[in-house]
């Protein structure tokens, strides 16, 4: 078995050079080819999946393509799921989307990348004056505006009027104590109280905040997480509790199966979610039709309702959009008064601005949704705050408290790991 | 993996080396690894080229996003080694490849031993069953994987219950550190013992009977007859085969991701994942260039260690 040490070398080479490049992953290059240079330009679109129904988004489409004979849009439906790494691939490319809806806890980051286009002077057009603050805020830097308002929503009880009658339940819980005992008379045989996936980390940060507690607070420039506090340990401890009253899985959240689905099946009685997901348990579920309430969620007191994060989106346009006046038109379309009043009333969503909230009078989704924003709540105010998302330490906290770990010890280490990621510099 | 056997294997076995030819036959073998190399550089080169470059400069997402780097120096790496997290990366990594590599070479050593003394067809079927294992996709078998011991529907959970073990109902074996770390390790050894025992099998028979046989007519046998004539026999195949097991299992990345993305609280995160996720979740580049030229560096002086004892051996 002898070899020069030549053969060995070469050997020794090519083992390193091919056993690394063997499984190294290659991008994916899935950029749709422009459309070609006559006839109309089509603009490249991304919107968020559940943002709105098919049937609403179809209908958009066919509008706005009327209204814009040179304009084509084609719109994909992106996961929430590793969103943000795409977002950045797409702005630092060549060839980004024109239009990208952008959650609004994630959008100051993509704003502070410089990637985005300053939308300042459209601002007076697009009625500026008017936008909700949750939604423009975050999609401000100083003066300069990156991010349009889309819509905003916040999470509610959606429930199964039949369930709730079977068990004898007449009225909604005012506070969270007959939350748990309603749930827990829900809760028999093959009927489930409540659907709570064991990582809806929007949930349990509304039964922070209302212990006082928060996910994070900033001391002078420095930010902590503050998941171990005792206020934020009693949130953790009611989610649990309630978590309890249900199937729900302990290691995945409301995306993993999706609890539209779930719900849609006729055996659970509750979830926790944007008054919009009724109209897709219904689009799952027709004969759910009719049989669907909301009330807010319910505080530790009557006097108050639960608090809620404030979510919804805003639209952007990258950059390097191939088509971005194009893209503009679209935004301009979604964003304004005609479209935000359906979008609204099919979705039950908070429209973008202020002086349209009363599309949503009679509207029982909104109404409960609307009860709930009076203690609406947002994420940690900080451009890093995507980068917690990005690999959720608090999700990972849920799991672990629900099979057992001890909550203050896991309390700990996910406000590490939120107080790192925070601090991060960039 | 399937490249490298296809390549690396027969350089190694059947390529007796007689120089002392003519200038072009001499030169033939140059020329017919000409192609590869070009896009071995091209693709492979460049990359790591412009990784380099990266970790020594300031690079986050607004680099990325407008350009514009500035050079900072060795920054990047001083910032990395002088971090606590780094270096639990690091001894994590090594724990998991040690694990991975001796379980592997352990097992498919003894497989490899098995099919030396099945009859036909049975060897056949086992032969078969490690080739559709090692055909099957990485992401479809983690997939499968995760089916497996999925908390509340998982098919492990479900026969641990049967037998009577009722603390596994609705267990979440990914909300365990070591669970996690322990299920992962044993999907990658599942994937690459066939790869190594069919290897070892192929070098086993070519083994000449005789030896085995005046071995076993002086008594040798068991253990021993492996100690003695099979592993020195087939050192060189053995040698080779830890080396791609310690590189394909120190850079594994997609089990890991797939499974837990380096969770819980990191108890899955090696380096390379340790790599991409500051490379995409706080959008430093920078230090991610910086993690990954380190990974390499190590990986090629772990195996410089081996390949020198190697030489060394080869030239007594």
């Amino acid at each position: 078995m002898r070899k020069s040490r030549t053969t060995s070398a070469v050997a020794l080479g090519a083992i390193v050079a091919f056993g690394l490049t063997a499984c190294s992953s290659s991008g994916g290059s899935g950029s749709s080819d422009d459309a070609s240079s006559s006839g109309p330009t089509t603009i490249d679109v991304w919107l968020m999946k559940d943002s709105v129904t098919d049937a609403f988004l179809d209908e958009f489409v066919a509008d706005f393509e009327a209204d814009h004979p040179d304009i084509k849009a084609d719109v994909q439906i992106q996961e929430w799921d590793g969103i943000g790494q795409k977002i950045v691939s797409a702005i630092a490319s060549d060839e980004a989307p024109d239009v990208i809806e952008v959650g609004n806890t994630q959008v100051a980051q993509y704003a502070a990348s410089g990637g985005l286009t300053d939308l300042s002077d459209k601002v007076e057009e697009l009625g500026g004056e008017d936008w909700i603050p949750g939604l423009a805020d975050p999609g401000k830097i100083g003066d300069a505006q990156y991010g349009i308002p889309y819509y905003a929503a916040n999470r509610v009880v959606i429930y199964n009027k039949d369930l709730f009658t079977a068990a004898g339940i007449t009225e909604a819980p005012a506070d969270r104590d007959q939350w748990i005992a309603d749930t827990t008379a829900l809760n028999t045989g093959d009927v489930q109280g409540i659907y709570l996936p064991g990582q809806n980390w929007y949930a349990l940060s509304g039964f922070i905040w209302d212990e006082g507690g928060d996910l994070a607070v900033q001391e002078g420039d420095e930010w902590k997480g503050t998941l171990d506090t005792p206020e934020a340990l009693a949130g953790m401890d009611f989610y649990e509790q309630l978590q309890a009253l249900g199937k729900g899985p302990k290691d995945s959240d409301e995306a993993n199966p999706p609890q539209v689905d779930v719900f849609s099946a006729g055996t659970v009685a509750q979830i926790i979610a944007t008054p919009g997901a009724a109209a897709k348990v219904v689009e799952a579920n027709p004969a759910l039709d009719g049989k669907l309430g909301f009330f807010p969620v319910p505080g530790k007191t009557s006097a108050e309702p639960g608090a809620v994060f404030t979510g919804g989106s805003d639209l952007v346009i990258p950059l390097s959009a191939a088509n971005p006046d194009e893209g503009y038109e679209f935004v301009k379309a979604l964003a304004g008064d005609e479209w935000q009043k359906k979008l609204a009333t099919t979705m039950s969503y908070v429209p973008n601005k202020t002086t349209l909230a009363g599309v949503l009078d009679g509207d029982p989704g909104a109404a409960a949704m609307a009860k709930g924003a009076t203690n609406g709540h947002g994420t940690p105010n900080s451009p890093n705050w995507a980068a917690v998302e990005a690999d959720n330490p608090i999700k990972n906290y849920m799991t672990q408290v629900l099979t057992g770990a001890d909550a203050g010890e896991a309390a700990a280490t996910a406000s590490e790991a939120i107080t790192t990621a925070l601090n991060a510099q960039s | 993996m399937a490249i490298t056997t296809d390549l690396v294997v027969p350089v190694e076995t059947t390529v007796p080396t007689r120089p002392r030819r003519s200038r072009t036959r001499r030169l033939m073998p140059y020329l017919l690894v000409a192609p590869a190399m070009l896009v071995l550089v091209v693709l492979l080169g460049l990359p790591i080229l412009q990784n380099l470059v990266m970790s020594l400069q300031h690079f986050g997402l607004r680099e990325l996003v407008r350009g514009g780097a500035v050079f900072v120096g060795l920054e990047n790496y001083t910032t990395l080694l002088s971090d606590g997290t780094f270096w639990e990366v690091v001894l994590r990594t090594l724990v998991f490849t040690a694990a991975n590599v001796v379980l592997v070479m352990v097992l498919s050593t003894a497989v490899a031993l098995l099919l030396t003394h099945l009859r036909r067809a049975m060897r056949v079927a086992v032969m078969s069953s490690l080739v559709v294992v090692w055909a099957m996709p990485i992401i479809a078998a983690t997939t499968v994987w995760q089916w497996l011991f999925q908390s509340r529907f998982g098919i492990v959970n479900a026969l641990l219950v049967g037998i009577g073990l009722d603390q596994f109902d609705n267990y979440s074996w990914l909300a365990n550190g070591s669970a996690t770390f322990g299920l992962i390790v044993a999907l990658i050894v599942w994937q690459s013992v066939p790869f190594a025992a069919l290897t070892l099998y192929a070098g086993l028979t070519t083994v000449p009977d005789e030896i085995f046989e005046a071995a076993r007519m002086d008594g040798a046998a068991g253990i021993r007859l492996f100690r003695t004539i099979t592993f020195p026999v087939l050192r060189p195949m053995f040698g080779l085969i830890t080396s791609l097991e310690v590189i394909w299992v120190f850079k594994a990345f997609t089990q890991i991701w797939a499974i837990s993305e380096g969770g819980p609280n990191d108890a899955t995160t090696t380096l390379p994942v340790y790599a991409y996720k500051v490379a995409q979740a706080l959008h430093r580049y920078d230090l991610s260039g910086a993690i990954s030229v380190l990974t390499v560096v190590m990986l090629t002086v772990l195996l410089l260690v081996y390949f020198r004892q190697t030489l060394r051996q080869e030239a007594d």
